[in-house]
C-alpha cells in the first residue's frame, strides 16, 4: 500500500510541476494580447491600406454568445473599416460585476447603458464628440437630442438603440399586454366582439362549461402568473382597464403620477377575479406555479385565457403551433371596464432610455468608436445589419420588395446560424433605424408586410378574416400621441433611495396580499381588501410617487423641443 | 484477542439459543430491509438526474408541455448541438481541469501538513493558528475589498487567481485533523525515537495513512473547484482564454433564457414567421449544460471509492 | 464488554501544555516552518480585506475613494433591526437552518450506518454513486422536480390519493405550514449521499478487529452499529456538528426564492434574501456588509458557545 501510494504522490508532484510550467506561460501578467477572440490579426488587403486595424473592447450588461470567429457580417465591417469587437456578455448577477468594475475602475473600451455606471462617471459626455465627427448620428437623433440628456447634469452618455422612428411603425405584431383569449373560444362563439371585463369572463365561463376537458386535460378559464419578477400578469391589469397605458406601477392622471394599487378600480379587478376563482374559473394553483409550470399549462392548450405580455409566454404558443393546435393560439383583447373607455394598450414606441452603447472613459480612440458608429448608421450598413446580405439572406423582387424564403426565414430564427451570419451582438445594442428605409422597405423583416403575409397560416388568415382583420394588432386600438414625458416606468427611481425602497415593500405587500385577496371566500374579500391598503398606506408611498413626478416635470421642461 | 474464540464464556442455553435463532433470521429480516430501503434510495436520488438527461435529449419546444419522466417524447440531440457549437468550450475544458487538478494537489498537500502540526497537542503555536483558521469559515470580508487585493497581487486576468486565493480550507483542515486524531500515537513516537523529524512524519508516515480521508478531502476539493464560476466571472470575464467550463455554460445557459425574455427578439419569431424553428429553450439547454457540466466530475467519485475500504490502515490505528 | 467497546479517544491523556520557552520554540522549528507561512497566507487572503468592513458604516458608492467615502454610523444596523420583518426573518431562517441541521445530520448517519452494513462491494459502491448525483444538480432543476411532485396532479398527491390518505389533492406550496419542511425535505433529497461521504471516510478508520472480537462475542448487528461503528465516527460527527451551528444563520435564499410565493411569503423570506432586495439589489453594498457583520457575531458566540458545551461534555471540540 505505502509503495502505491508513494508513485501517486510522485505522479501527483511531477503533473503539478508540469502543469504549472505550463500556465504560467498563459498566466504572465495583466498585459493582454489583443484581438484574441479574432483570428484575423492583420489588415485586409484590398483597401490600399488607408484601414488601419484597431480593436474596441465592449462590455455587454445582459447574457449573450460571442459570435463565430469567422462571422460573415463583423467580417465585412473589418474589412470597410478596420474595426474588430471584443465583447464581454454579463453571466451572473450584474450589481455584483458593475459593483467591482466600478471600484475597480476597470472598464473597456464602450458599455451597454446603466444607472449604475452613469452614476459612477463611467461613460464620456458623447455631444461635442458627435458634432464633431459624427454627422450621420447627429441627424438620426436630431429630434431626440434633448431626450437623450442625462437628467443629473444634462450631458449626452448613451445613444438610445430602440425608439428614433422616421415614421410611424406599421407593425402586425404585437408584443405587449393584453387580455388573451383562446381563438377557440371566439370562433365557437362565432366571432363576437369583446370589449369588456365582463364579456370576457362571460365567453370563458360559458366555454368552460361548454367544453370541461380539453384533450383530456380539464379546462381552466383564466391563469395568473406571479413568478419572481413576472409579476405584471397580476399587477398590471388595473391600469389598462381605465383606459391608460402602461406605466408600471402608476397611472399618470393630468400630468399627476399616482399608484393605483390601493385605488378602486383596481380593487374592482380583483374583486372580479375573486368571484371568478369562486365559480371555479382561476386556476387553483395560479399562485403556487412557477414559471415553466405556467408554459407547460398554456402550451398544454387548456388554458383560455390569461392576462401577460405576449412575448413572456411566446414559446408555449409555439409549442402549440408545432402541435398544430392552432385553435388553441391566442388573440389579444385591448378589455376596459366600459365601453365607454377607449383602450389603451397598445402605445406608440418611446425613447429606449439608457439603453445602448456608451463610451467608457477608458476608452483609447472615442473618436474613431463614433466615427465608425457614425458609418454604421447609414443606410447601407442598417440594411445589412438589420436584412443581411442580399441574394444571401434575403431577395429583392420584381417591385424593390425585400422577400424571404422559408428557408431564410428559419435561418433567422436559428441561433446557431445568427452566431455565423449576423452582427446581433452589436446591432442589438447600437443606433438603429426604425420604419423604413428610403426604397420604402420596412427596416425589420418582421414588419414588412408581405413578408408577414407570407407566412401566415390557413387557420389564422381564416380567423382574421372573420374579424374582418388584415393583422391580430387591428384588435387593438390605434395608439395616440405619446405624452411627451411617457412612460414613466423608465424613470430610475435611484437606487437606495426612499423611493426605490417603498416601491420594493409595494410589490411585496401586493405579492402577498393579491393572491389572499383573490382566493378568499366571497364574503371575506372585503376584509383582506381592506387590511392590503391600510398596509400599504403605511408606507412612505409620497416619495415614490414624488420622485416619479419629479422626472416626468423634468421631462416635460427639457423635452419640449421636439 | 484470538484467544477469545478458544475460551467461549459460559452461557445459558436459552442464551445460545437465542443467539443462533438471532444469527439466522435477523440477518434476513435487516438485509431485506436494507435492500429495499437502498433501493428506493436509488430510485429517488437517481430520478432527478435521469429526468435532467431525458429532458436535454428532447425537443424544446415539446419539453416546455411538462409531463416528461423516464423518456423522451420527442428525440434529439440538438440540445447537445447547441452546447458544443460554442468553439470557446473546449479551451474552458482545458482550463477547467487545470484549475482542478491543480487546486486538488495543492490542498491535499498544504491542508495536511497544516492539519498535521496542528494536531500536535504539543505544538505551542497550535491553539492560536488553529483559531485563527477556523474563524474564516464565518466571515466574508466581502466583494469589492476582495477584488481590491487581487489587484494589489495583479491576480485580476490571471490563471493563478483560480488557485491561490483558495489553497487551503478551514473545514477541510479540521477534517484531515480529526482523522488523524484516530491515528495510533505511537508510530509517531517510534518515529521520533528513530530520529524522523516533524516533516518526515507527516510525509511519510502520516500522509500516506490519511488515506481515506484525503481521498473524501480530495473529492471535495476537486468539485468544488469543478463547480465554481464565480472568480470567472468577477476576476477573469474580459479574458476570453481564462473562461472556464462552468463559465461558459452560464453564459450560454443565461443568453437562452436572456433571448426568451426580451421583448424586441421575441416581436421577430412568432406567427408571422410560422413555425418557429426555434428548438433550443431554456429549459432543454439547462438539462444538456447540466449534464455536460457534471458528468467529468461525476467520474471521480467512483475512483475515489476504493479507498474507502473499512480497516485500510490496519494496525496503524490506535489501540 | 461494552466499556471496551465504547472505549474512545475522549479518555486521552494530553501532554500537559508546556511553558512557551526558545528551546521549546526551537525544538519545534518543523512544525513552525509547516504553519507558519500558511498562517501568513491566510491572513493576507481572509484577515487583509476585512478593512472592507469599515463600508457598514458608510454610505459606500463604489466609484468614491475611501476618504471620500461619507460616514454614517450605525445607520444600515438600524435599518436591519428596526425594519418590522426583521424578526419574522429570522425567525425563518432560524427555523429553517435548525431544521436543515437536525434532518441533515440525522439522515446522513443513518444513510452511513445502513451503506456500511451492505457487504456486497459493488451494489454498495453503485449505491452511493448515485445518491450523490443530486449534488450535481442546480436548485433550480430541482426546486423545478420538487413543483413538479407536488403540484395537484404530482406525484405526491397521487400516491396520497390512491393510498386513500387524503381526499383532494393538497395545494402544498399555498401553505405557510408545509413549507419549512418541504425546503429541509428537499436539502436531504439533494445532498444526503453527499453528506454520508465524510462519515464514510471516518468509519474506514474503525480498527476492524473491534468487530471481529464483538462478532465472537455475539452482539447483534445493532450493538455493533451503536457500540463500535457510532463511537468511531462520533469525533467526525460532534466536530462537523460544532461547525454546523456556527453556521446557524446560513439557510440560504435559492430554494426560498424558488420555491416561494405570495402566500408563503410570511415563511419564506430569510435573512439572505432581505439582503438581497434591500441590499445588491439597491447597489447598497453597505447593507450587505452589516448583514454580513452580524452574522459573522452570532456565528463565532455559537461556534464558542458549542465547543464549550462540547468540552463540558468532554467530547472532542474543535478548538
Amino acid at each position: 500500500m505505502g509503495g502505491t501510494s508513494k508513485t501517486w504522490l510522485r505522479l501527483g508532484t511531477i503533473l503539478l510541476l508540469s502543469l504549472s510550467v505550463v500556465l504560467s506561460g498563459c498566466s504572465g501578467g495583466n498585459a493582454k494580447p489583443s484581438g484574441n477572440n479574432t483570428p484575423e490579426q492583420t489588415a485586409t488587403g484590398n483597401n490600399d491600406g488607408k484601414v488601419e486595424p484597431f480593436e474596441i473592447s465592449i462590455f455587454i450588461g445582459e447574457a449573450g454568445q460571442q459570435p463565430t470567429p469567422d462571422n460573415k457580417i463583423y467580417k465585412k465591417i473589418k474589412e470597410e473599416t478596420g474595426a474588430t469587437f471584443k465583447f464581454e456578455f454579463l453571466a451572473g448577477d450584474i450589481d455584483q460585476k458593475l459593483g467591482v468594475m466600478i471600484a475597480g475602475g476597470d472598464y473597456p473600451d464602450m458599455m451597454t447603458g446603466n444607472t449604475k455606471l452613469t452614476a459612477a462617471g463611467a461613460y464620456i459626455p458623447l455631444e461635442d464628440l458627435i458634432e464633431e465627427h459624427a454627422p450621420n448620428l447627429k441627424k438620426h437623433y436630431e429630434k431626440y437630442w434633448n431626450m437623450m440628456k442625462d437628467p443629473n447634469d444634462g450631458h449626452i452618455y448613451i445613444l438610445p438603440n430602440y425608439g428614433v422612428l422616421n415614421a410611424d411603425p406599421a407593425s402586425n405584431w404585437y408584443a405587449g399586454p393584453a387580455f388573451w383569449i383562446q381563438k377557440a373560444v371566439l370562433e365557437d362563439a362565432g366571432y363576437p366582439q369583446v370589449k369588456t371585463l365582463d364579456e370576457y369572463f362571460d365567453l370563458i365561463a360559458k366555454y368552460k362549461e361548454k367544453y370541461p376537458t380539453i384533450d383530456g386535460t380539464p379546462t381552466i378559464g383564466f391563469e395568473i402568473l406571479n413568478y419572481d419578477w413576472r409579476n405584471w400578469s397580476l399587477f398590471n391589469a388595473p391600469q389598462h382597464l381605465i383606459g391608460h397605458p402602461n406605466d408600471g406601477g402608476v397611472v399618470v392622471k393630468d400630468g399627476k403620477a399616482e399608484i393605483f394599487a390601493d385605488k378602486d378600480y383596481a380593487k374592482r379587478y380583483y374583486q372580479k377575479l375573486n368571484e371568478m376563482n369562486a365559480a371555479g374559473l382561476v386556476d387553483k394553483e395560479a399562485f403556487t406555479q412557477n414559471y415553466d409550470q405556467y408554459m407547460a399549462k398554456i402550451s398544454s392548450g387548456a388554458v383560455l385565457g390569461m392576462f401577460d405580455q405576449h412575448w413572456n409566454f411566446q414559446t408555449a404558443e409555439e409549442s402549440l403551433i408545432t402541435q398544430e393546435k392552432l385553435e388553441r393560439t391566442y388573440i389579444g383583447l385591448p378589455l376596459v371596464y366600459d365601453t365607454s373607455i377607449r383602450d389603451h394598450y397598445k402605445d406608440r414606441p418611446a425613447l429606449n432610455l439608457n439603453n445602448g452603447f456608451g463610451i467608457s472613459v477608458n476608452a483609447k480612440d472615442p473618436v474613431k468608436i463614433i466615427k465608425l458608429m457614425d458609418r454604421l448608421i447609414e443606410e447601407d450598413w442598417q440594411k445589412i445589419l438589420s436584412w443581411g446580405i442580399p441574394d444571401e439572406d434575403y431577395y429583392v423582387n420584381e417591385e424593390g420588395r425585400f422577400m424571404k424564403t422559408q428557408e431564410q426565414r428559419d435561418n433567422f430564427n436559428d441561433g446557431t446560424w445568427k452566431l455565423a451570419n449576423k452582427a446581433d451582438a452589436w446591432f442589438k445594442f447600437a443606433p438603429k433605424m426604425e420604419g423604413y428605409f428610403s426604397d420604402g422597405n420596412s427596416t425589420d423583416a418582421a414588419a414588412q408586410p408581405e413578408e408577414f403575409k407570407a407566412g401566415l397560416k390557413p387557420y389564422d388568415r381564416q380567423f382574421l378574416e372573420a374579424y374582418g382583420f388584415d393583422s391580430p394588432v387591428d384588435f387593438f386600438s390605434e395608439a395616440p400621441e405619446n405624452d411627451i414625458a411617457y412612460p414613466a416606468w423608465s424613470v430610475d427611481l435611484v437606487d437606495g433611495s426612499e423611493a426605490k425602497i417603498v416601491n420594493t415593500k409595494q410589490n411585496e405587500l401586493s405579492t402577498k396580499y393579491l393572491p389572499k385577496a383573490i382566493l378568499a371566500k366571497p364574503a371575506d374579500f372585503e376584509n383582506v381588501w381592506n387590511e392590503y391598503v391600510s398596509e400599504i398606506r403605511k408606507l412612505n408611498i409620497k416619495a415614490y410617487e414624488d420622485r416619479i413626478n419629479e422626472v416626468l416635470q423634468w421631462r416635460r421642461d427639457t423635452w419640449s423641443v421636439k | 484477542m484470538a484467544n477469545h474464540s478458544t475460551t467461549p464464556r459460559p452461557a445459558t442455553v436459552a442464551a445460545v439459543n437465542r443467539r443462533i435463532r438471532r444469527g439466522r433470521i435477523e440477518p434476513i429480516i435487516f438485509h431485506t430491509f436494507n435492500t429495499i430501503f437502498m433501493v428506493v434510495l436509488v430510485i429517488v436520488t437517481l430520478y432527478p438526474f435521469l429526468n435532467t438527461i431525458v429532458v436535454s435529449l428532447n425537443a424544446g419546444n415539446d419539453t416546455i408541455r411538462g409531463g416528461l419522466y423516464l423518456w423522451p417524447r420527442e428525440f434529439t440531440l440538438q440540445n447537445y448541438k447547441a452546447v458544443f457549437v460554442s468553439g470557446t468550450i473546449y479551451n474552458a475544458f482545458w482550463v477547467s481541469v487545470a484549475r482542478t487538478v491543480l487546486s486538488t494537489l495543492l490542498n491535499l498537500f498544504l491542508t495536511t501538513m497544516l492539519a498535521y502540526t496542528l494536531s500536535r497537542r504539543e505544538y505551542v503555536f497550535r491553539k492560536p493558528i488553529t483559531f485563527i483558521f477556523i474563524l474564516t469559515m464565518y466571515f466574508n470580508a466581502g466583494l469589492i475589498p476582495g477584488y481590491f487585493l487581487m489587484k494589489d497581487l495583479h491576480l485580476i486576468n490571471s490563471f493563478w487567481v483560480y488557485v491561490i486565493p483558495s489553497m487551503i480550507s478551514a473545514f477541510n483542515m479540521i477534517v484531515i485533523r480529526t482523522y488523524i486524531g484516530s491515528i495510533s500515537e505511537s508510530l509517531v513516537e517510534s518515529a521520533r525515537i528513530d530520529g524522523a523529524g516533524d516533516f518526515k512524519i507527516f510525509w511519510q508516515i502520516i500522509f500516506p495513512l490519511c488515506k481515506p480521508v484525503l481521498a473524501t478531502i480530495a473529492l471535495f476539493v476537486a468539485v468544488g473547484a469543478w463547480n465554481s464560476w464565480f472568480d470567472a466571472f468577477i476576476y477573469t470575464s474580459s479574458r476570453q482564454e481564462l473562461s472556464t467550463l462552468q463559465y461558459e455554460l452560464m453564459k450560454l445557459l443565461s443568453s437562452s433564457m436572456n433571448a426568451n425574455n426580451n421583448p424586441s427578439v421575441a416581436a421577430g419569431a412568432g406567427m408571422t414567421q410560422g413555425a418557429a424553428a426555434q428548438m433550443v429553450t431554456p429549459l432543454s439547454i439547462r438539462a444538456s449544460v447540466t449534464v455536460v457540466a457534471s458528468v467529468p466530475i461525476l467520474l471521480v467519485y467512483p475512483f475515489m471509492q476504493k479507498y474507502f475500504v473499512v480497516g485500510l490502515n490496519v494496525g496503524s490505528v490506535k489501540e | 464488554m461494552d466499556e471496551t467497546l465504547t472505549k474512545d479517544r475522549t479518555g486521552r491523556k494530553s501532554k500537559k501544555e508546556k511553558k512557551m520557552t526558545w528551546s521549546l520554540i526551537k525544538s519545534q522549528s518543523q512544525l513552525i516552518y509547516m504553519s507558519v507561512p500558511l498562517l501568513a497566507y491566510i491572513v493576507l487572503f481572509a484577515y487583509v480585506p476585512i478593512w472592507g468592513w469599515t463600508m457598514a458604516f458608510q454610505d459606500y458608492k463604489p466609484a468614491r475613494s475611501f476618504s471620500d467615502q461619507k460616514w454614517v454610523g450605525f445607520k444600515h444596523f438600524e435599518f436591519l433591526f428596526k425594519d418590522d420583518s426583521f424578526l419574522q426573518v429570522l425567525r425563518n431562517t432560524l427555523a429553517m437552518s435548525v431544521i436543515n441541521l437536525i434532518l441533515g445530520f440525522t439522515t446522513a448517519i443513518i444513510l452511513a450506518l445502513l451503506l456500511n452494513e451492505i457487504k456486497k462491494v459493488f451494489w454498495k459502491r453503485t449505491v452511493q454513486t448515485i445518491s450523490y448525483l443530486p449534488h450535481f444538480l442546480s436548485w433550480i432543476i430541482v426546486t423545478g422536480i420538487v413543483a413538479t411532485s407536488l403540484a395537484s396532479d404530482g406525484i405526491v398527491n397521487d400516491v396520497l390519493l390512491k393510498l386513500n390518505l387524503i381526499k383532494e389533492p393538497i395545494q402544498w406550496l399555498s401553505e405557510g405550514k408545509y413549507f419549512w419542511g418541504i425546503v429541509g425535505a428537499s436539502h436531504v433529497w439533494k445532498e444526503v449521499g453527499w453528506n454520508t461521504i465524510i462519515y464514510l471516510a471516518a468509519m474506514s478508520a474503525i480498527d476492524p478487529a473491534l468487530y471481529e472480537a464483538a462478532d465472537i462475542d455475539g452482539a447483534s448487528r445493532y450493538r455493533k452499529m451503536l457500540h463500535i461503528t457510532l463511537p468511531g465516527i462520533k469525533p467526525t460527527i460532534i466536530i462537523l456538528l460544532i461547525m454546523s451551528i456556527g453556521h446557524i444563520l446560513e439557510a440560504g435564499f435559492e430554494v426560498q426564492y424558488l420555491l416561494g410565493n405570495g402566500l408563503v411569503l410570511d415563511w419564506s423570506q430569510t435573512i439572505d434574501i432581505f439582503v438581497l432586495k434591500y441590499g445588491l439589489a439597491q447597489g447598497n453594498y453597505s447593507l450587505a456588509t452589516a448583514a454580513g457583520i452580524f452574522k459573522t457575531v452570532v456565528s463565532v458566540t455559537m461556534l464558542l458557545f458549542a465547543n464549550w458545551m462540547a468540552k463540558r461534555l468532554g467530547e472532542e471540540r474543535l478548538l
